[in-house]
């Protein structure tokens, strides 16, 4: 994926100015900086949620360029996890994954939730995901970004709330993940269980953000 | 301190006002006294004209919009909001110059006429385009949603309009504030057409300033925040 | 054809929706009791109707009760979609835009005839007499073409108010003014119809604006829609 020269500001405020980025395969990329630098304004920019005050994304596949990055590209958010609170675990995914093209049966989605402590007859079906506690919302999440055949994750503060044994399943994931050529962009307080992973940083900060390699 | 930019806009506006202004002595000194209502029929001159910008304030208020959705620059933005407020100042002007007509002419304050009833749902359209405006933050989905409105608003009034027409034809005669009628005297028309014309350059004026005052504002907020950053 | 992206899409959002909705069925119920209620409540400020005008009444309260028992319906139509930043997701996703908007709209229709049908039904039963029955399939064809542009503007108006303070006194306030046109054609249409016993050519006049409106406004809801949530 080729990010060119993104710019965005809100009024004034300059957030990044002329940012460029080139993410191959199997890439981990750190975005770094103080709070409020703009790292979250940065990735969803990249999801496309915001329109970049200049600049372009563009992702390469195998192909050659495609229309669509958001066909190859999924977004975690921080603080939030685009669950229907009214709705049941299975139910939620199986709409996520329809909406890419999978169409996935109940037996296929408990086997994802397995890993994830949720595929427990009594949580995964007819309960809504309201009453889940936040870390076991934010596992459902990360249970829907191992389903997606999408290339490409960007996530916002991955494992902010989860306990220990959760955060090393995701990082048995990520790594997964990176090893079959898919590539992350990851805003990450805990960087000490991906240190190993990580193969480049930038900085979103007051003064620069440029990429630099790590 | 005031720039040479800013000192030049306010001559443009005094000017303007100044033509505004002569406009209304010529309503009262050159335009001949009415057969049937006497003298009161000049406030005409000043009703007529205020619902023109009003209802051509609906129009820019599209143009700028359909600018916003292009460009999603809060410039756009700002332009449309100055619209919106200066076409609600003239659809209250149109509305109150529409009573102070309707009393000693015809005795009421207020009619279900068509044209009066359609000013007075673009005010309460104007109100909620400025509503929607302070009830978002700033930001690209308040360009888009209130952009969105602009669009809806100019695309609604010509629909009011008919309903409304068609709905008063059917109970009552005629709408009875026949603004000048069939038959006016051609020094009548012709101050008509000129406050038409006039009024709605100062209207032109009005959005282009309070625009520019908007922008000023946001530039002001941005500036006191970044000081508390740093 | 039917399994293009755009019909699966459209297919997946509509299912979801419909689900939301049985998940929580209150969104359903509080439209209905909110029309049942406001029909009582006209019942009683008005009290009896002189014979000449019963006709007249009882379709200006169905329509207003109609009116504003739908707003509760369309307001309301993103609730699922403002929890935990689901929308935003959703426009991250691939899903084609107008898909979004026609599964939407589907969804409104849907919700909205089943706050209809009963508040229609009721009106009709509670003002009836027996010189002047008072339900009529016509009403129901008027109240039909009324809800197919009333939900395009009213999923146009959620979608913008999404993240809007104050939005359950904003959202009238635009949506009111906005709808005044179809009001005055369900009701003058409606009226014409029942006193004369015949479609003449001022009722197929009003019906005309209506069908206009809804043109108007489900083209407008459509382009609009995508602009509202595409990212550039």
């Amino acid at each position: 994926m080729e990010i060119t020269k993104l710019s965005f500001a809100f009024r004034h405020r300059r957030l990044f100015h002329d940012l460029s980025l080139r993410v191959g395969a199997g890439e981990l990329v750190h975005i770094a900086g103080p709070n409020g630098a703009g790292k979250s304004t940065f990735l969803a920019t990249v999801a496309g949620l915001l329109t970049p005050g200049a600049g372009t994304v563009a992702y390469h596949g195998s192909h050659g360029p495609i229309q669509d990055r958001r066909d190859a590209l999924e977004y975690l958010p921080a603080e939030a996890n685009g669950l229907y609170l009214k709705m049941g675990a299975t139910q939620n995914l199986q709409f996520w994954s329809r909406l890419r093209g999978l169409n996935l049966s109940p037996p296929e989605i408990w086997t994802a939730l397995t890993p994830w402590n949720l595929n427990h007859p009594l949580l995964r079906d007819g309960f809504a995901v309201e009453k889940f506690s936040t870390g076991m919302k934010r596992r459902l999440a990360l249970a829907r970004l191992q389903l997606s055949p999408a290339i490409g994750w960007l996530l916002d503060e991955p494992v902010y709330g989860l306990d220990a044994e959760a955060m090393t399943i995701f990082t048995t994931m990520l790594a997964q993940h990176l090893a079959k050529g898919g590539f992350a962009l990851m805003v990450s307080h805990d960087l000490l269980p991906f240190a190993g992973l990580i193969t480049k940083t930038v900085v979103i900060g007051s003064k620069s953000g440029t990429a630099g390699a790590a | 301190m005031i720039t040479a930019e800013d000192r030049r806009e306010l001559y443009l506006g005094a000017i303007l006002l100044a033509m505004v202004v002569g406009h209304w002595l010529a309503a009262f000194y050159y335009a001949p006294v009415d057969e049937h209502q006497g003298e009161v029929y000049r406030i005409m001159f000043l009703h007529v004209p205020s619902a023109i910008t009003a209802f051509a304030s609906s129009a820019a208020l599209a143009v700028f919009s359909v600018l916003g959705l292009k460009q999603r620059s809060e410039g756009s933005l700002a332009l449309a909001k100055a619209t919106a407020e200066v076409g609600l100042l003239f659809t209250v002007l149109t509305l109150a110059t529409g009573s102070i007509w309707g009393r000693p002419t015809w005795g009421t304050w207020w009619t279900w006429d068509a044209r009066l009833t359609t000013t007075f749902l673009l005010a309460l359209l104007y109100c909620g385009y400025l509503l929607l405006y302070a009830a978002m933050p700033a930001g690209p989905s308040r360009i888009r949603a209130c952009a969105v409105l602009g669009i809806l608003i100019f695309a609604d009034v010509p629909i009011i309009y008919k309903s409304v027409t068609w709905w008063r034809t059917l109970h009552q005669p005629p709408s009875m504030l026949r603004a000048g009628g069939s038959t006016m005297e051609p020094e009548i028309l012709w101050t008509l057409v000129l406050g038409m014309v006039i009024l709605c350059l100062y209207g032109a004026w009005l959005i282009r300033f309070r625009s520019r005052n908007i922008r000023l504002a946001d530039t002001l907020e941005a500036a006191s925040f970044d000081q508390l950053q740093t | 054809m039917m399994n293009s992206p755009f019909w699966r899409h459209y297919r997946t959002l509509v299912s979801q929706g419909i689900q939301a909705e049985l998940a929580d069925l209150e969104r359903l119920v509080s439209p209905v009791l909110f029309a049942l209620t406001t029909l009582l409540l006209f019942a009683f400020a008005i009290g009896d109707v002189e014979p000449a005008l019963r006709v007249h009444i009882y379709l200006a309260e169905t329509f207003l009760t109609a009116l504003f028992a739908l707003q509760i319906n369309f307001s309301r139509l993103f609730e699922p979609d403002r929890q935990d930043r689901v929308f935003d997701l959703m426009r991250t996703y691939p899903v084609d835009h107008t898909a979004w908007f026609l599964a939407k709209y589907t969804l409104v229709l849907a919700m909205g005839s089943a706050t209809l049908g009963p508040t229609l039904a009721f009106a009709a039963f509670v003002n009836q007499s027996p010189s002047q029955p008072l339900f009529s399939w016509v009403v129901v064809g008027v109240a039909a073409m009324a809800l197919a542009g009333l939900a395009a503007l009213g999923v146009l108006l959620s979608a913008m108010t999404l993240k809007a303070n104050a939005r359950q006194i904003l959202y009238p306030l635009l949506y009111f003014p906005l709808a005044t046109p179809v009001l005055l054609a369900a009701v003058q249409s409606s009226q014409l119809y029942l006193s004369s016993g015949q479609i003449t050519a001022d009722v197929r006049a009003w019906l005309g604006l209506l069908l206009g409106f809804d043109v108007i406004y489900i083209t407008l809801g459509a382009l609009l829609f995508t602009e509202l949530v595409d990212e550039s």
